[in-house]
């Protein structure tokens, strides 16, 4: 039998990252968001911001909040756009589907999740996924002549969140994944309130910030030292940047202005001194904001301490980066400058980077969709209109199940119809 | 000099109790989660005009983007979404409420869950950082416990910010 064409849909709070098995075609991303520039007088339904040209006080309506996919009308959009002739110009009656899931997802969400797969689009079968699950698929550790670790941890570090993901033999280790509530939205927004404070107003301009926040910002391995340097007087600063922002009006975007360039009229500078490295060092002391969360170092030794103990060497060897938040310069310096005191003296720390960490996570989703391991894990159309819901969280559960154990063992299987079961709390078995 | 003393003990003998300041940096925190300034969070009545038509139609009549779009293709719409879907359409509920109904709050905190996910605090407090310029924050004001690195950003503090919630 024909395998179908397999849609991968790696649907982020900021960006979807979506491709097709059967097309040569390079990944493509799309914002997740209903964009409205109120200097074109147009509103952008997800791939089409590609034609935005003026970026000022841009809206966002995005489908997510809190990390999680609240609304599903622009969520709809969105999508309807990028199965249209306009992106991937697919049926997906004919197709199957892999999408990502949030890392914790709701169990009364997970429900309108596979209403709108085999209901709305009609998909042939489903497979659903959190990112960092499919890392053991891709090529993230993969060392020459070697298989795949056995033992890995995923950081997670998106736009909603940062996740710590223990991985063993390929399933997830959910009692041990932790939560950072600090991601790349919250770093945007708080660089927004600095500048605006210090310089410029720019709280309506999301965009132009998170421009700034990707181009400027690192993370400090001497935070102590870059600070003083940026109270040094200008001459002696070497950290300070001149940004000059952009003008929409001549088509021009913002940049980092060389530091021999002679100023040119009309141009607004934004200096960019400790906020180069503040910004990011949020993640690693997440307290300074009020925000009572261990940073990321000491948030990986609370998980690696609730795994099994003789393992903890090798998931202290296999620590992997996913998510744009890893790209900041310095990162992972940074990282191992904190494990390295916390960790056994006698233990090797290795950390893994990805060329892409943004698409790391579709890539290796791309890896398992052109195997035919993937049948095995999906739902079928005709499986979800016999079971439900229910069968499809018992299928993808598998992942869940040694977090499960104890609790399954005290609740019987449910031999309910999905239909008149509550939903709610017996998808939650499987955690 | 002497009369201007006892207004200002008057001042710093009410502080800021620990409870304001915890409700002003829980506010402050949600407002790092906003994904437009102008609008609280949450809050998505983004497509501004259409939005504001919706609303006021007796409050009942909902505007939907999803169905308005103009898009061919081999997926374009043969049949009328179902009562699911539209429900989920037509019907947006925020995180909060979505939390309360899934039933997660009720069932064995030894289940991991989003509710139970979150890194614990850390072992040693973070130095503070001026809430003026960001260098070292080692003094604290004393109205509304923010920290300041010295005398210049204490004097800029207590003109613009001096109890906002800012951090
Ligand atoms: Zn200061
Ligand atoms: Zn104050």
């Amino acid at each position: 039998m024909r395998r179908a064409p397999v849609i991968v849909l790696d649907n982020g709070a900021s960006t979807i990252k979506v491709g097709v098995t059967t097309s040569s075609k390079d990944v493509r991303i799309v914002p997740n968001a209903i964009v409205r520039s109120k200097g074109d007088k147009t509103a952008y339904f997800g791939h089409e911001f590609d034609a935005c040209k003026d970026f000022s006080s841009l809206h966002f309506r995005l489908p997510f909040e809190r990390g999680y996919l609240v609304d599903w009308d622009a969520q709809k959009a969105i999508w309807d756009g990028i199965f249209s002739d306009q992106v991937l110009n697919i049926d997906t009656a004919e197709t199957s589907l892999l999408i990502t899931e949030p890392y914790f997802n709701l169990p009364n969400i997970q429900e309108v999740y596979d209403q709108f797969v085999f209901e709305e689009y009609e998909f042939q079968s489903y497979f659903c996924s959190t990112p960092a699950a499919l890392i053991p698929h891709g090529r993230l550790f993969s060392a020459p002549g070697l298989p795949n670790p056995e033992c890995m941890i995923v950081v997670d570090a998106g736009f909603s969140f940062t996740h710590i993901v223990p991985i063993m033999g390929g399933v997830v280790i959910w009692s041990a994944v932790k939560r950072i509530d600090v991601g790349g939205k919250l770093l945007t927004n708080h660089l927004k309130e600095l500048i605006s404070f210090r310089q410029w107003n720019m709280m309506e301009e999301t965009y132009i910030v998170n421009e700034v926040k990707e181009k400027c910002c690192y993370v400090s391995t001497q935070f102590s030292a870059d600070l003083e340097t940026c109270r040094a007087d200008k001459s002696r600063n070497t950290i300070v940047q001149e940004y000059v922002l952009p003008d929409f009006s001549r088509n021009r975007h913002g940049y980092i202005r060389q530091p021999d360039a002679l100023p040119v009229d009309g141009e607004q500078i934004l200096y960019m001194g400790n906020e180069r490295f503040s910004i990011p060092e949020v993640l690693f002391c997440p307290d300074r904001i009020g925000l009572h969360q261990a940073g990321l170092g000491e948030a990986i030794v609370q998980s690696i301490n609730l795994l099994p103990e003789d393992l903890h060497g090798m998931f202290w060897a296999n620590i992997g980066l996913i998510g744009g938040g890893t790209m900041f310069p310095g990162f992972v310096a940074r990282l191992m400058a904190e494990l390295r005191p916390r960790a056994p003296a006698d233990c090797e720390i290795k950390i893994y980077e990805s060329n892409n960490a943004t698409t790391e996570a579709y890539h290796s989703a791309m890896a398992l969709a052109t195997t035919s391991a993937l049948t095995n894990l999906a739902v079928t159309r005709a499986e979800y209109l016999e079971g439900g819901s229910g069968y499809c969280r018992r299928k993808f559960g598998t992942d869940y199940e040694r977090a499960g154990n104890e609790e399954r063992a005290r609740t019987p299987p449910a031999s309910v119809p999905a239909k008149a079961r509550s939903r709610t709390v017996s998808a939650m078995k499987r955690r | 000099m002497p009369r201007r003393q006892p207004i200002r003990r008057a001042q710093e003998s009410q502080p800021l109790d620990a409870e304001t300041i915890a409700k002003r940096t829980k506010r402050h925190l949600d407002e790092l989660e906003r994904s437009n300034y102008a609008e609280p969070s949450g809050s998505y009545h983004g497509m501004d005009e259409d939005d504001q038509a919706g609303k006021s139609a007796k409050g009942r009549a909902r505007q939907t983007v999803s169905d308005k779009r103009q898009l061919s293709g081999p997926s374009a719409k043969r049949k009328k979404a179902n009562m699911n879907i539209r429900t989920a359409i037509l019907y947006r509920k925020n995180f909060a409420t979505l939390i309360e109904e899934s039933g997660l709050t009720n069932i064995s905190s030894s289940i991991p869950t989003y509710l139970t996910a979150a890194a614990a605090p850390p072992k040693e407090p973070t130095r503070p950082l001026c809430t003026v310029c960001g260098y070292w924050g080692n003094y604290k004001c004393k109205k509304c416990a923010m920290p300041f690195c010295g005398l210049d950003c204490r004097s800029v503090h207590d003109e613009t910010r001096c109890e906002r919630r800012v951090i």
